[in-house]
């Protein structure tokens, strides 16, 4: 059973001089080493659940517990100490060089200055930045990628159990969005944080997602696995959010060996096959193989051996079962 | 009026050089109660605590620049009668309004999101203020500083009118007397004393600021 890391209870927040709630009543646990994507429209309140939780925003009612301690009880500055932040703007400061924004927490936590300068190295390297280039360099003489790097290994230097992420790849181009996205999820399998992700963009969600939470107007409509959610939509709003192509978006996140016809069941398929693709790869990508190959069939291999065969009728088949109720 | 050289050079290197103490007096003494009365002021108006007096505060310091230095001189007369005193404090008063509204501004022209990363970061307000918001706002403040040294140093000459002496005392001597040169080599030492104050104050700066901006 895993552990639930962060946990809000009945999180209400009206700000001063409004009717309507921005967050209404909103009740959700994250397990430790997840990354819990808030996904809806602007203005639904994702991003005063994320500022909830290190106490940018103070909640109106409701308790958000962090390892099982209530953070109304721990002193705001120290608990944000212990809590990576990355915002969409990222905020570097302009006056300090890339060493000194990095090593910003750490200093605020008196590490020594050996200790510092060591870690500084470190994460540059780990967010794929070359420390003798760049330490010495202020936030300006980098590209817009360079600041989003250093935003991400600012909020990591203090090793932090918990990270919360604001649209953290939303100011950069799609190519360099996609590279920092991949490269992110590869160094969560390293650091495996517990991150609270927020973004607008359902594909970014899904990618991104081991939990999605989808949000709208302060309430929370659907929280699930991206394959649930996927899946079986609760309502319009987050059929309409997912897109009419939900059918295609599974195939991404679906694994090719969960959809094959087993080697076992029909031996002589598989020996028509003339390409291949690895079991743990998208379904999307067996679609890419069979259109470059102009074939109806991919074997599944399983390291060397070939597993399974997945047709075009079996694909067909499948995002029919997903996607049918849509007209 | 005439002008004779003999008695212009007499004027700038005999008559005029034991006012320059007395001038720079007048304009840094001004100067330095206006940075201390108008720089916390300023900073105190950009804190969520105050905030919702800066329209208040700020319409004293405007009122302070539209009134003449000469009429605060005649307001302050009754009270603290003639010379320097009252002269200090009608530059003080002129001096302060600069100042505040370039603290405000240059405050309120940190990027948000800089502030609010800083706080995620677990800055406290005190550490946001000195090691964010104030290095960064520095050059705004600094010339709101510099408008009101180089203002000072020109109202000073005034001061004489009330007995506050000063470069003044030369100019209004060589007006009262109908000597160009006096006028002429007065006038020559302000506006000396105005461009290396200026230029003083820049050096100032530039020690302290941050490196990126050098």
């Amino acid at each position: 059973m895993l552990e639930k890391l962060i946990q809000l209870h009945q999180i209400k927040k009206v700000f001063p001089n409004t009717n309507i709630p921005a967050v209404d009543e909103i009740t959700f646990s994250i397990e430790k080493g997840n990354i819990c994507v808030f996904v809806g429209p602007s203005g639904c309140g994702k991003t005063t659940i994320l500022r909830m939780i290190n106490r940018l925003v103070e909640p109106t009612s409701g308790n958000i517990f962090i390892d099982g301690e209530n953070v109304l009880n721990v002193d705001s500055d120290e608990l944000r100490r212990r809590i990576g932040y990355v915002i969409q703007q990222i905020g570097l400061l302009p006056h300090r060089t890339i060493e000194q924004n990095v090593g910003l927490v750490p200093r605020l936590l008196k590490w020594p200055e050996a200790k510092i300068t060591q870690r500084v190295v470190e994460l540059l390297e780990i967010v794929g930045l070359d420390p003798a280039e760049s330490a010495k360099k202020y936030p300006y003489q980098l590209s817009g990628g360079q600041m989003q790097r250093v935003g991400v290994a600012r909020a990591l230097a203090a090793d932090p159990p918990i990270m919360l992420m604001d649209e953290p790849f939303g100011a950069v181009d799609p190519i360099v969005r996609g590279r920092l996205q991949d490269e992110f999820l590869r160094l969560q399998q390293e650091v495996k944080k517990t991150i609270c992700f927020v973004t607008h963009d359902i594909n970014e969600a899904i990618k991104m997602g081991d939990y999605i939470v989808v949000m709208n107007g302060g309430k929370l409509v659907q929280q699930g696995t991206p394959m649930e959610v996927l899946s079986n939509p609760v309502n319009h709003f987050v059929k309409d959010l997912i897109g009419d192509d939900r059918g295609v978006k599974l195939l991404d996140l679906t694994r090719a060996e969960s959809l094959m016809t087993a080697v076992t069941e029909s031996p002589a398929a598989a020996n028509d096959c003339f390409c291949f693709i690895d079991a743990i790869q998208p379904v999307k990508m067996a679609l890419e193989v069979m259109m470059k190959n102009d074939s109806d069939m991919v074997g599944i291999r399983r390291g060397k051996n070939v597993v399974g065969t997945l047709s075009w009728a079996d694909i067909k088949k499948h995002i029919h079962k997903i996607s049918g109720d849509q007209e | 009026m005439n002008f004779e050289l003999e008695r212009f050079l007499e004027a700038m290197f005999e008559r005029s050089p034991p006012f320059i103490l007395e001038h720079l007096q007048l304009v840094l003494i001004p100067l330095g109660i206006a940075v201390a009365i108008a720089f916390p002021v300023g900073v105190l108006l950009t804190r969520p605590r105050f905030r919702h007096y800066t329209g208040r505060v700020m319409s004293i310091f405007n009122a302070g620049q539209t009134i003449p230095p000469l009429a605060v001189i005649a307001v302050f007369f009754p009270f603290l009668g003639l010379g320097y005193r009252p002269a200090v404090i009608a530059l003080t008063i002129y001096a302060l309004l600069p100042i505040a509204r370039n603290t405000l501004a240059g405050l309120a022209g940190v990027p948000l999101e800089v502030k609010d990363a800083a706080r995620g970061m677990g800055m406290t307000e005190w550490q946001i203020l000195s090691q964010v918001e104030l290095p960064i706002s520095l050059p705004v403040v600094m010339s709101g500083i510099k408008t009101s040294a180089v203002l000072t140093a020109g109202t000073a000459a005034l001061a004489a009118l009330v007995g506050g002496k000063g470069m003044g005392a030369v100019i209004f001597a060589g007006i009262n007397f109908f000597r160009m040169e006096l006028i002429l080599a007065g006038t020559i030492y302000i506006g000396i004393i105005a461009v290396l104050l200026d230029r003083l104050l820049t050096y100032i700066e530039g020690c302290m600021a941050p490196s990126y901006m050098k």
